[in-house]
């Protein structure tokens, strides 16, 4: 069995009473090996097309000496220079790399640009980083190129990861792989460059981080597979902070067993991350995001928030799930206050963890923080007993979850993001459709604490039966020069639509 | 009884001496309501004009909650984690 339901939700709210009475908290465990040994799947490409194939066939065709990492990396620099003109994924392009060997051997990824890369800029796209290149390589980057990976580039993100790409100063720049001659199409963001390289067939997977929906929404607007994991699963070394306690790396790929190769390589402790000390071991994702035929890999209860399926969408998605072998859908309700302590001003907790890393910024060089500085002043502004208050509402949340949630059922739907990016807890975004004008609709399943792997599960099983991933966006037919001169967001847009 | 709501000026006051504790100058923005040309960043009104719908809207509603009933009992749930979720795996 999935390491199904490991949170003790009694024992978990015993010890959070013990530690309301002023106990301790308990000591951190002794540093353990956590990630899984991860054996790559042998998965036969469904297409010739190199920029096709998913990590899991390119891997195997290079495996079996059937594919030259060169090839494959050639062929998607060769999209690269025609297409990301329009697409402007992209910050910085590499150089190609000569690739280790490992369960990712000679794959292209795109990596967003708050990542430190030792050999490229990382500019998390702000005037503040300009210039800036690190002393060494993010520990999720260490791991991935370790693992064989190749960097492509490094992607365009929303200003030090607020809204979608925009450059600094508020002009959009990346667009929808779906859409590229309409710049008002949401791509989706923060990791919105990540997810047009991705869709856009400029690398193979890559990574994003998500604060507000950064890895679900651009996942949800591009047709991917995106996985936020829990809080600690990935190390956050090296990575420019948004939001300490709300900061999540993850992957966004073509499909759950891209996500759960790519996760399985950056997930694990790091010495230099003590959020990554004393979890739970990483399950075998690979294994649980293998589908098993006619069946969810292990029965799961999947809840259905109220409401969820008025949406015809939602409602097909559900109707697909209820029939896999295996799966029970129940009804759960929102755990109380729900809209309140998920909604603005609880929301808006996270905003000194923004600003207290910037204060030498903020103190000598306000501007430079662009269209986006309105939230780093609110941070600035919030006192420690609003801090303090929401810090503690988190804590009921959780409680409220585990009771009133995860005892009905083992993955719940959700109606958007922010919930369990305030929780840390585990979200996976997926396609479930089109619209009628041919973009990609998508929905996200939230997991328990830890439990990745039921996730992904659940995400491989209905991609076993459906064929939405496998969509791809045709070629832009629009050329740079043909697009319009792009919208500038104000400081108010920007603070609105930041994660 | 409850304090009287603080005027716009109050809170520009309050805006400007917190940020002014902290080493920051409100002032490096520029003046007025138009963003700077070259970096995006907003003109001074303009933030300080978001500013104080800013305190308005999330520090009222954060002050107004209780964590119960009873004051002295609200006090012994739900103490601050910053990391619940992690704190869920160490606390099993």
């Amino acid at each position: 069995m999935s390491e199904p339901q490991r949170v003790d939700r009694r024992a978990f709210l015993a010890r959070t009473a013990a530690l309301g009475a002023g106990a301790a908290l308990p000591a951190i465990a002794s540093a353990t090996p956590v990630s899984a040994t991860t054996a790559p799947p042998d998965v036969e490409p469904r297409s010739r097309d190199l920029t096709e194939v998913t990590i899991a066939e390119a891997a195997t065709l290079i495996r079996r000496g059937r594919l030259d990492p060169a090839d494959l990396l050639a062929a998607y620099r060769e999209r690269i220079d025609e297409f990301d003109g329009v697409y402007q994924a992209f910050n910085h392009v590499a150089a190609p790399q000569k690739p280790k060997r490992g369960v990712l051997h000679g794959i292209p990824l795109a990596i967003k640009d708050n990542y430190f890369t030792a050999d490229l800029p990382t500019t998390a796209n702000s005037f503040l980083f300009q210039g800036f290149t690190p002393p060494y390589d993010a520990t999720a980057v260490a791991r991935l190129r370790a693992a064989g990976a190749v960097i492509v580039g490094k992607t365009q993100m929303g200003p030090l990861a607020t809204t979608r790409a925009t450059t600094p100063d508020g002009r959009i720049t990346t667009v929808n792989a779906w859409a590229p001659s309409r710049q008002e199409v949401d791509p989706g963001g923060s990791s919105t460059g990540t997810a047009t390289a991705v869709a856009g067939r400029m690398a193979a997977g890559g990574t994003g981080t998500q604060t507000g929906g950064s890895i679900t929404a651009p996942s949800n607007a591009q047709n991917l597979t995106g996985l936020k994991p829990t809080m600690g699963r990935v190390s956050l070394h090296g990575i420019v902070p948004l939001s300490y306690t709300r900061d999540h790396p993850g992957p966004l790929a073509r499909d759950a067993m891209d996500a759960a190769l790519l996760l399985s390589t950056m997930a694990g402790e790091d010495p230099a991350d003590p959020r990554t000390q004393g979890l739970p071991r990483v399950p075998d994702l690979v294994t649980a995001a293998t589908p098993v035929r006619g069946r969810l890999r292990w029965p799961t209860r999947i809840g259905i928030l109220p409401g969820y399926t008025a949406d015809p969408f939602r409602s097909s998605f559900v109707d697909t799930l209820a029939d896999i072998r295996g799966a029970t859908i129940v009804e759960v309700p929102f755990p109380a206050e729900w809209d309140l302590l998920t909604g603005g001003a609880f929301n808006n907790v996270r905003l000194p963890e923004r600003s207290e890393p910037f204060l030498p910024q903020l103190a000598t060089d306000l501007r430079g923080f662009g269209v986006s500085v309105l939230g780093w002043l609110q941070g600035a502004l919030l006192g420690a007993n609003e801090f303090l208050i929401g810090q503690r509402a988190k804590m009921l949340l959780l409680q409220r979850v585990l009771t009133d949630t995860f005892t009905r059922c083992d993955v719940v739907v959700q109606t958007g993001p922010v919930p369990f990016d305030i929780l840390g807890l585990p979200e996976l975004a997926l396609p479930i459709g089109f619209t009628a004008e041919g973009l990609p609709v998508g929905t996200i399943l939230g997991g328990q604490p830890f439990a990745e792997d039921r996730l992904l599960s659940v995400a491989a099983a209905y991609q076993s039966v459906t064929d939405w991933h496998h969509h791809r966006p045709p070629d832009p037919t629009t050329t740079v020069s043909a697009r319009t001169a792009p919208r500038r967001l104000t400081a108010e847009e920007a603070a609105e639509t930041m994660q | 009884m409850a304090p009287k709501p603080p005027t716009d000026d109050e809170l520009d006051t309050v805006i400007r001496a917190r940020l002014a504790l902290l080493g920051i100058d409100l002032d490096q923005l520029p003046p007025g309501t138009a963003p700077d040309p070259e970096t995006g960043a907003p003109g001074r009104d303009t933030a300080l004009a978001s500013l104080r719908s800013f305190l308005r809207t999330t520090v009222l509603p954060l002050a107004a909650y209780r964590f119960g009933p009873d004051p002295s009992l609200a006090q012994q749930t739900a103490p601050p984690l910053l990391y619940p979720s992690i704190t869920s795996a160490w606390t099993r």
